[in-house]
């Protein structure tokens, strides 16, 4: 809930998560393997920014990296994992086994409640199900209350309102108005429900190219907004590219132990920054992966 | 050479026959075989179901192929229109979505799925992926399918789930009558080795696939059942519904469900 009209919102990496306090509230964008704004993910782990509260809906190697980075004290999304194809989250799960994060799971559709309640300016809404599920029992922060009106119980939740949002984008202009794609997932509601919103787009154009593309979230909630070319990589920010199953696989693989977790973190995060990353990602493969609109042969194949 | 085809493509099948004509179906995310299923039906008998794409939310869609995440924009190729996320979760808690696709690490008798944590919360032996909206979603749907590629090996269908994410028809909170809600709760639960249905709330095998016995069956199963009075193997696929599967997906994504001698168990047709 923050409205940001200044003109000189933080256009750099280090000065955008400079704004992020140690013990923040973070809604991440995005979901699963689209649009996750890994960019500022990656700056967050360089800086060594700690402590932090995650939510949001269905998501992957954003939790897992940050997990992997011992950055995360609460974890609230839906899901942390890489769906049938690739399992589960392996420093997401390790962390949360070890009780070196609390992993409060919540729903899709309670978290998306709890960010109306809090852009509607309501203290709580009532949420379908949860009751009878021992989800219930892992927030103490829900109540119950009967409807005046046809005597069901309901599980009430408060709102939600993160300190910070991180959002990735395909494109953008200087001001901050962003377009995405479908699905926009929470990242809507998350830009009103924050109070601030950081944003990375692959490439900053003309207000008019934005306009045209149609302005999913608008300048004043967006403030501080950087050019991240692949900013989203290894997930897809389509039209762009696709995401990279590849490198998705080689980090669930090195995940696996504590060890192999920390040297990619050193190889692809805090030994380089984002030019680095995509220097050691390479040119041909980030080419590769935005050559899906070529045919579905070619579309396909970048998941094989 | 006669022609065969693969449990996996069976299994889809056994998926595909839940979905009726002109029924609003969706599946949720990282569900290979449901997602095969959706379009096989689609594709086949139901012709008219509304059919809601995984974490897309595009209606409809004709893709090429079957990527291996749920919302990689090949799934909504061929879809004129997607939902927005709100538009999929109001339409399933306010009841107007029929039928949905559940899955569960755990799954007990009466149909409740775990997905959250094998072990006590909060520090599990095994921190599982989470429910996603199913927690919310299983309330209100009128109907839900649910599916195990893991039944074999005796940890998956359960006396008691150490977790509930998911409602199945009664919890220890009580009845789906007693919570209030709305939606029917599971109807059926398609397993590698056969299919239950829940007459009176409880699961009970109706039918087996043919490789199988009643014996494999009870061995693998941590929950006592009863078994229909006509119990007996399963319908086999037509042609054209294999035929169909390997067309909607040339990636096998559906094979990553299962574990790899399940995948040697191929039949005649």
């Amino acid at each position: 809930m923050g409205i940001h009209l200044g003109s000189d919102k933080p256009s750099d990496l280090q000065t955008a998560v400079a704004m992020i306090p140690p013990g923040s509230m973070v809604a991440l964008g995005g979901g699963l393997s689209a649009r996750l704004p890994m960019a500022l993910v990656r700056e967050v782990i360089r800086a060594g920014i700690g402590d932090l509260h995650v939510v949001g809906s269905a998501h992957s190697i954003d939790v897992d990296m940050l997990a992997a980075a011992g950055l995360i004290s609460v974890c609230e999304e839906s899901y942390v994992g890489y769906e049938q194809d690739l399992g589960l989250a392996p420093a997401f799960r390790r962390a949360a086994q070890k009780g070196d994060l609390e992993a409060r799971e919540s729903c899709c559709d309670t978290i998306l409640t709890q960010l109306r309640a809090a852009e509607m300016g309501l203290s709580f809404l009532p949420v379908h199900g949860v009751k009878g599920t021992d989800i219930e029992s892992l927030h103490p922060e829900y109540g119950r209350i009967t409807c005046p009106f046809t005597d069901h119980e309901y599980v009430v939740v408060p709102p939600l309102s993160p300190d910070v949002a991180l959002i990735h984008a395909p494109i953008g202009d200087r001001q901050g108005n962003l377009h995405i794609e479908q699905p926009y997932v929470l990242d809507e509601r998350f830009a009103v429900a924050s109070a601030q919103v950081i944003a990375t787009v692959d490439r900053i154009v003309s207000t008019r190219e934005v306009v045209e593309a149609g302005i999913v979230i608008p300048f004043y909630r967006v403030s501080a907004l950087v050019e991240v070319p692949f900013g989203a990589h290894p997930t897809s920010c389509y039209p762009g590219y696709a995401y990279d199953r590849n490198h998705l696989s080689a980090w669930v693989t090195a995940a696996g132990t504590p060890e192999g977790a920390g040297d990619y973190l050193r190889n692809y995060v805090t030994g380089v920054d984002e030019a680095g990353y995509r220097r050691r990602i390479g040119p041909e493969r980030l080419e590769h992966l935005t050559g899906y609109q070529a045919s579905e042969e070619t579309w396909m194949e970048i998941f094989r | 050479m006669s022609y065969r085809f693969g449990l996996d493509e069976w299994f889809v099948v056994e998926l595909a026959r839940t979905v009726h004509d002109s029924e609003v179906v969706f599946h949720g995310f990282g569900s290979p075989c449901a997602t095969v299923a959706m379009h096989l039906a689609k594709r086949t008998h139901a012709p008219s179901a509304l059919l809601i794409e995984g974490a897309m939310y595009a209606v409809n869609p004709y893709p090429a192929f079957i990527p291996p995440t749920s919302n990689d924009h090949s799934l909504k190729q061929g879809a004129v229109y997607s939902m927005r996320f709100e538009e999929a979760f109001d339409m399933s808690v306010r009841g107007e979505v029929d039928h949905m696709f559940l899955s569960g690490i755990q799954i007990d008798s009466f149909g409740n799925t775990n997905v959250t944590a094998i072990g006590p919360m909060p520090t599990p032996k095994v921190k599982l992926g989470g429910g996603g909206g199913g927690c919310n979603m299983s309330a209100t749907i009128r109907r839900l399918t649910l599916w195990t590629t893991n039944h074999r090996p005796g940890r998956c269908l359960v006396e008691k789930c150490d977790f509930v994410t998911d409602l199945g028809h009664s919890t220890r909170e009580g009845t789906r009558l007693d919570l209030g809600y709305t939606g029917g709760g599971p109807q059926a639960l398609i397993t590698e080795l056969g299919v239950f249905d829940f007459p009176e709330g409880r699961a009970r095998l109706r039918a087996l696939f043919p490789d199988v016995t009643r014996r494999e069956v009870a061995e693998a199963t941590g929950f006592d059942y009863q078994e229909a009075p006509d119990l007996g193997p399963l319908e086999r696929p037509a042609r054209s519904q294999i035929e169909h599967i390997r067309t909607i997906d040339p990636l096998s994504v559906r094979r990553s469900e299962f574990r790899p001698a399940e995948l040697e168990r191929t039949f005649p047709l």
